[in-house]
C-alpha cells in the first residue's frame, strides 16, 4: 500500500520506481535476495569497473566521494559515510523507512543511485537539527508522542518536512494522503497527524524553519 | 505532572523520543566494528525433503568468504526451541519447512555473504510433505516429526453439554478459516557477536534477551554465565522477535565463534517475511446455543491450530487460545478442545494476542450470528450474556472479582461508535454501511502454565546528583515499558522523570526476567522496580528522618525531595539525602524482585485460574463496502478499555490506536498467500499493511474503576488493543452486506463471493 514516493511526472528527470526495476534492478536487488535457490546458478559476480568520482551535496556540506555507480543513495550514506539515521526497511521502495529530502521534495534513498543525487541537495533527518535544537517537525513529533519503536520515525520526520515545504497547511486528508509512502507498523498514525498538524500551526504563527 | 504532582498518568515525553526524532538510536544496523564480519543464511526453498549432503565447496570460493558452517561444526547442540528441542538451527537429514538454514556464511560484505549463502547447495530428495493441519492429523499423513503430527491437546470441560443443550431452542454452527499474520516489524531481525576467549557478547533486536542467553549457551556448549545478551533498541516486534532471536542470534555466535570476529546478521526483508514465525492460522468449528430469551446454555468449540514444522511456542499459543475460546460470557456447558498440528508450512509463534485474536474473531461472529438467529440485536444479546455484577464466573469457572468491566466497556463503546465521526469523506460509489461490536476477555501475564516464568528483576541506583539509573530485565520494543519504568520509578522515589534513566536490559546486569510478552512488561518491571526502592528506603528513609529531624515513618517522598508527613515545609533536596548516603558509605543500590501470585489450575479439565486478573475490552467498528468491488473502508473505531490505572496516558492511547490499525491489516488485507509451504507474497506491494491513509478515526474510553494488580493498579494493554478490532470488523462488514463471512482475511475477492452467495438474513434488525 506504500505510494510511490519516487514518481515523477517530468521524463527525462529522476526515475519512475517501476523504471528503475527494470534497468537496475537485476543487478542491485542481487545483492539482497531473499532465499537463494541450492544448486542453482551463482549469480555472476559483476566486478566494479572501478570507482566513479562524485560530490554529494548532504545536509548542506558537500562531500567528494568515490562511488560505483550502482551503489543507492542510501548505502552511500549509511555504509560509505556513516550518516545513519536514514533506516533500511526494504531496500526496494515499498516502507518509506529510508526517505531523504531532494531538494526539499521527499525521496526512498534506496531507490535512488547516488549518482543521481549528483547536483541535488540532500537532506537526511540529521540535518533537519537547528544546531543543538530540534527542527520543529521534530520537536512536534516529540510533544505529540509521534512514535513507538522509531525505526520508521527518522523517514516520518523527514516526509512530514517535505509535506509541509509542499503544502505549508495541509488538510487533515492531506496529511493522511502525503504521509501515504510511509509505512508503521506500531500504527502511530494518528499521532503522526497530530504532531504534522502541531508543526504547520507552528509555521502558520511564524515559528519554525 | 499529574496525579498529586507525580507523573503518574500524565504524558511527559518518552525517554527515548530525542534519539528516535534525530536519528541517534543505535540500532543493530547501525554499529559497526573493527573486523566485523556480516553474516548470511543458505536456506530451504521447499517445504519438506530428505537431504543427501550439503556442499559448501563453491559457497568457499566467493571472494570475502571467511566461514561457511553446516550442521556438523556446531560446537554444542545443534538444537532451538524454546519449549520442545525439535528444531536443528542447521539442518541435518530432513527439510520440514521453507527457510530451514543449510549453512551460515560469514564474509566481508553483506553482498559477498548473501552470495556465498546462494551458492551453497544441496543434495534433496524432495518430499510431498503435509500442508494443511486437518490432513496432518488423518492416519496415513507424512509424519513432520517421528513424534507424529498431533503436538498437544488442550481442553475446557464445565458443565453437562447435554442437559444445557435441551433447554437451548436456538443452535447456529460454524466453521470459521482464519488466517496467520506476518509481524512486518519494519526493522528486521537484527543481531551482532562479539566473541572473546571463552565468551561472547550478543547484541539483539529482541523480546528476550534471556532466551537468547539461552539459546546460545545450548548452541556453542557454554555456560549461561559466558554468553551475554544485551537487548538492542528494538524496531518493532509484536511478538515476531520473542522466540525467533534466538536464532540469528545463534548463527551470528557461531560464527563469531569460529572466526574470532565480531558478526553481524541483518535479514533482507524477503528473508525476514520467508523465514520468521507467523501468527497461528486457525481453523475454529463452533456449535453454541442459546434459549428464547436470548440467554447462552451451551458452547462447543473445537480448535486447530497449524503449527508448522516445529513446536515453537505453538503449544503456549494454544494454551491461551483454549482459555480465550468463550469470552467474556456467561455459559454454564462448556466443551472446548484445541489440537496443535505440524505440517510443513512456515511455523507459527508469538504474535501480539497469542491464539486470543482468532478466537475471539469467532466467539464474536457466532454472537452475531445468534443475534440474527434470535432476532435480537447484536448488542442485546452481548448484553444479556456479558459477564458482569451478578454473573461473575468464567468458562473456566474463575470467579472474578468486582467490579467486572465487561458491560461497562460494552456500553462505552457503544455509545462513543454513535459518537464518533469517519476519518474522511467515501468516494463516489455505491456503499453500503455496517456496525459491529466485539468484546474480549483477556487474561493478563503468563497463563498458568508459564508460571514458572512470571517473575522479574530490577536494579535500582541513587547518583550522588538525585538522579537514578533504573535496569529492568523486560525489554521496549515501542510499546512503551521505557517511559513505565520511568515513570514507576519516579513515582515511588518522588523525582522528575527527567530524572530517572532506564537501561536497556542486559543479562549480566539482572537476573532472568522472563520475556517481554503477554503485555507484561510495565506490570513486572514497575512492580520489580517498586520493590527495589522499598529497599533503598529502608536505608534511605533514617537518613533522611535524621536530617529532617522526624521519625523514619514520617519520611515522604516527592517534589524532588524527602518531606515529614503533615509537615509541608520541611523539605531537604533528594540530591543532599543521596550525598549524605554517599557520604557515610550507605548502599546507594538494591534490587527488586517480582513473581505472579499462586493460583489453582487442573490442566486436564482447563478448569481453574488459568490467569491472576483479567483486562476487559470492547471495540466498535464502522465500515462502509463497496459490494461491487469487495472494498471496505474502516470509518470508525470506538474502543473502550478496562486498563486500571493510566500510567503514562500517551504511550497507552498510542497502544490502543496501534492494536487496532494493525489489526486492521489483519482482518482485512494481509493475506499470506501459501503455496506448498512458500510464501508466494514476501514483499509489502504483495503483503499489504496499513498505511496513513488506511487508518480509521478513533475513539477511546479508558475505565480505571476495576484494579489489578500492576503498579498502582494498572492493567496490561499491549495485546487487549489488538484483540478485538478484527472481530469487530467482520460483523460490521457482515452488518453492511447481509451476508456471513466465515474467513479471515475479508480481502475484495471473499467479499465479493459473499454478496454474491448470500441469502438474505431472515429479517433486518432495527
Amino acid at each position: 500500500m506504500a505510494r510511490d514516493r519516487n514518481r515523477t511526472d517530468k521524463p527525462g528527470k529522476g526515475v519512475t520506481r517501476r523504471g528503475f526495476l527494470g534497468t537496475v534492478g537485476a543487478g542491485a536487488v542481487a545483492a539482497v535476495t531473499g532465499l537463494p535457490r541450492p544448486g542453482e546458478a551463482v549469480p555472476e559476480i559483476t566486478e566494479p569497473k572501478g570507482m566513479v568520482e562524485t560530490a554529494l551535496s548532504i545536509n548542506g556540506r558537500m562531500h567528494r566521494l568515490l562511488v560505483e555507480p550502482r551503489w543507492t543513495l542510501l548505502f552511500v550514506l549509511r555504509e560509505q559515510m556513516g550518516i545513519t539515521g536514514t533506516k533500511i526497511g526494504c531496500a526496494r521502495g515499498e516502507c518509506g523507512a529510508c526517505t531523504v529530502l531532494m531538494d526539499g521534495s521527499p525521496r526512498y534513498a534506496c531507490m535512488t543511485l547516488a549518482l543521481e543525487a549528483q547536483g541535488h541537495e540532500i537532506t537526511t533527518v540529521e540535518g533537519l537539527m537547528d544546531g543543538e535544537e530540534l527542527g520543529d517537525v521534530q520537536q512536534a513529533f516529540v510533544e505529540e508522542d509521534a512514535f513507538q519503536c522509531g525505526y520508521c520515525t527518522a523517514g516520518q520526520v523527514v516526509a512530514a518536512q517535505g509535506l509541509l515545504a509542499a503544502n505549508p497547511s495541509p488538510t487533515v486528508d492531506e496529511i493522511r494522503a502525503g504521509m501515504a509512502g510511509n509505512l508503521c507498523r506500531c500504527g502511530a498514525y494518528v499521532h503522526i497527524f497530530r504532531a504534522v498538524e502541531r508543526a504547520a500551526k507552528g509555521r502558520g504563527k511564524g515559528g519554525g524553519r | 505532572m499529574t496525579d498529586g504532582g507525580t507523573p503518574l498518568g500524565g504524558s511527559h515525553a518518552r525517554p527515548d523520543a530525542l534519539a528516535k526524532v534525530t536519528g541517534q538510536t543505535r540500532y543493530v544496523g547501525d554499529i559497526a566494528l573493527p573486523g566485523m564480519l556480516h553474516a548470511a543464511v543458505a536456506a530451504a526453498d521447499v517445504s519438506s525433503a530428505r537431504v543427501g549432503s550439503v556442499d559448501t565447496s563453491r559457497a568457499l570460493e566467493i571472494p570475502g568468504v571467511e566461514a561457511v558452517m553446516t550442521a556438523q561444526d556446531v560446537p554444542g547442540a545443534n538444537l532451538i526451541g524454546v519449549i520442545f528441542p525439535d528444531q536443528p538451527l542447521l539442518v541435518e537429514d530432513r527439510v520440514r519447512m521453507v527457510g530451514d538454514r543449510f549453512a551460515v556464511v560469514a564474509a566481508r560484505s553483506p553482498e559477498a555473504a548473501w552470495r556465498s549463502a546462494t551458492a551453497v547447495s544441496a543434495q534433496l530428495e524432495p518430499l510431498a510433505g503435509v500442508h494443511d493441519p486437518v490432513e496432518a492429523l488423518k492416519a496415513g499423513a507424512d509424519a513432520v516429526h517421528d513424534s507424529g503430527n498431533l503436538v498437544h491437546t488442550f481442553r475446557v470441560e464445565r458443565g453437562d453439554i447435554k442437559k444445557a443443550e435441551a433447554r437451548a431452542t436456538v443452535v447456529v454452527e460454524a466453521e470459521y478459516r482464519i488466517g496467520g499474520q506476518e509481524h512486518a516489524y519494519l526493522e528486521p531481525q537484527a543481531c551482532l557477536a562479539i566473541p572473546e576467549a571463552g565468551r561472547v557478547t550478543v547484541l539483539a533486536s529482541c523480546q528476550c534477551p534471556f532466551y537468547i542467553q539461552q539459546g546460545v549457551a545450548r548452541v556453542l556448549g557454554l555456560p549461561l554465565s559466558a554468553v551475554r545478551v544485551e537487548q538492542a533498541p528494538t524496531g518493532g516486534a509484536f511478538g515476531g522477535k520473542e522466540d525467533y532471536p534466538s536464532e540469528p542470534a545463534a548463527c551470528a555466535a557461531l560464527l563469531a565463534w569460529r572466526t574470532r570476529r565480531p558478526v553481524r546478521l541483518l535479514y533482507p526483508r524477503e528473508h525476514d517475511l520467508q523465514a520468521t514465525t507467523k501468527r497461528h492460522a486457525m481453523r475454529v468449528h463452533h456449535r453454541w446455543g442459546a434459549d428464547r430469551a436470548g440467554r447462552l446454555r451451551f458452547a462447543e468449540v473445537d480448535v486447530l491450530l497449524d503449527a508448522g514444522a516445529y513446536a515453537g511456542l505453538s503449544t503456549v499459543v494454544a494454551e491461551r487460545a483454549n482459555a480465550s475460546a468463550i469470552g467474556p460470557y456467561d455459559v454454564a456447558a462448556v466443551r472446548v478442545r484445541t489440537r496443535v498440528a505440524y505440517t510443513n508450512n512456515l511455523f507459527g509463534g508469538a504474535f501480539r494476542g497469542f491464539g486470543a485474536p482468532q478466537v475471539t474473531w469467532a466467539h464474536e461472529a457466532t454472537m452475531d450470528r445468534l443475534a440474527r438467529e434470535l432476532g435480537l440485536h447484536p448488542v442485546e444479546l452481548r448484553r444479556r450474556n456479558v459477564l458482569g455484577e451478578r454473573r461473575r464466573v468464567t468458562s473456566t469457572g474463575q470467579r472474578l472479582p468486582a467490579p467486572v468491566m465487561a458491560k461497562a466497556c460494552l456500553e462505552k463503546a457503544v455509545a462513543a461508535s454513535s459518537a464518533g465521526q469517519p476519518a474522511r469523506a467515501l468516494p463516489p460509489g455505491r456503499w453500503l454501511h455496517g456496525t459491529g461490536t466485539a468484546l474480549v476477555l483477556y487474561g493478563c501475564n503468563l497463563h498458568h502454565g508459564g508460571q514458572h516464568l512470571d517473575r522479574s528483576s530490577a536494579v535500582v541506583i541513587l547518583q550522588a546528583d538525585g538522579s537514578a539509573v533504573v535496569r529492568v530485565g523486560l525489554t521496549e520494543m515501542g510499546q512503551g515499558n521505557l517511559v513505565a519504568a520511568q515513570t514507576v520509578a519516579a513515582t515511588a522515589l518522588g523525582i522528575d522523570p527527567v530524572k530517572v534513566e532506564v537501561w536497556q536490559p542486559d543479562t549480566t546486569t539482572v537476573a532472568d526476567s522472563g520475556p517481554t510478552v503477554a503485555s507484561r512488561g510495565a506490570h513486572a518491571s514497575g512492580l520489580a522496580i517498586l520493590e527495589a526502592v522499598r529497599r533503598l528506603r529502608r536505608r534511605l528513609d533514617p537518613v533522611a528522618a535524621e536530617l529532617l529531624g522526624c521519625e523514619p515513618s514520617q519520611v515522604m517522598l516527592g517534589g524532588d525531595a524527602a518531606r515529614v508527613f503533615g509537615e509541608p515545609e520541611q523539605t531537604i533536596a533528594m540530591e543532599q539525602v543521596v550525598q549524605e548516603m554517599v557520604r557515610r558509605r550507605i548502599e546507594t543500590i538494591a534490587t527488586g524482585w517480582y513473581r505472579s501470585r499462586r493460583r489453582r489450575f487442573d490442566p486436564a479439565t482447563g478448569l481453574g485460574s488459568p490467569y491472576e486478573f483479567y483486562a476487559m475490552a470492547c471495540h466498535v467498528a464502522r465500515v462502509a463496502v463497496d459490494p461491487d468491488l469487495g472494498l471496505v473502508r474502516v470509518e470508525h473505531v470506538a474502543a473502550a478499555h478496562d486498563v486500571g490505572k493510566v500510567l503514562h496516558r500517551d504511550a497507552l492511547e498510542g497502544q490502543i490506536q496501534g492494536g487496532i490499525v494493525q489489526a486492521m491489516g489483519w482482518a482485512l488485507t494481509e493475506e499470506l498467500k501459501l503455496s506448498r509451504g512458500r510464501l508466494l507474497n514476501p514483499g509489502f506491494t504483495d503483503y499489504l499493511i496499513p498505511t496513513s491513509d488506511d487508518a480509521p478515526a478513533i475513539s477511546i474510553a479508558l475505565l480505571e474503576d476495576a484494579p489489578g494488580s500492576g503498579p498502582f493498579g494498572s492493567k496490561g494493554i499491549g495485546e487487549p488493543s489488538f484483540i478485538p478490532t478484527a472481530a469487530a470488523i467482520r460483523n460490521a462488514v457482515c452488518d453492511a452486506i447481509g451476508a456471513e463471512v466465515d474467513r479471515l482475511p475479508l480481502t475484495p475477492p471473499v467479499i465479493v463471493e459473499a454478496v454474491a452467495a448470500r441469502h438474505p438474513f431472515s429479517f433486518l434488525l432495527p
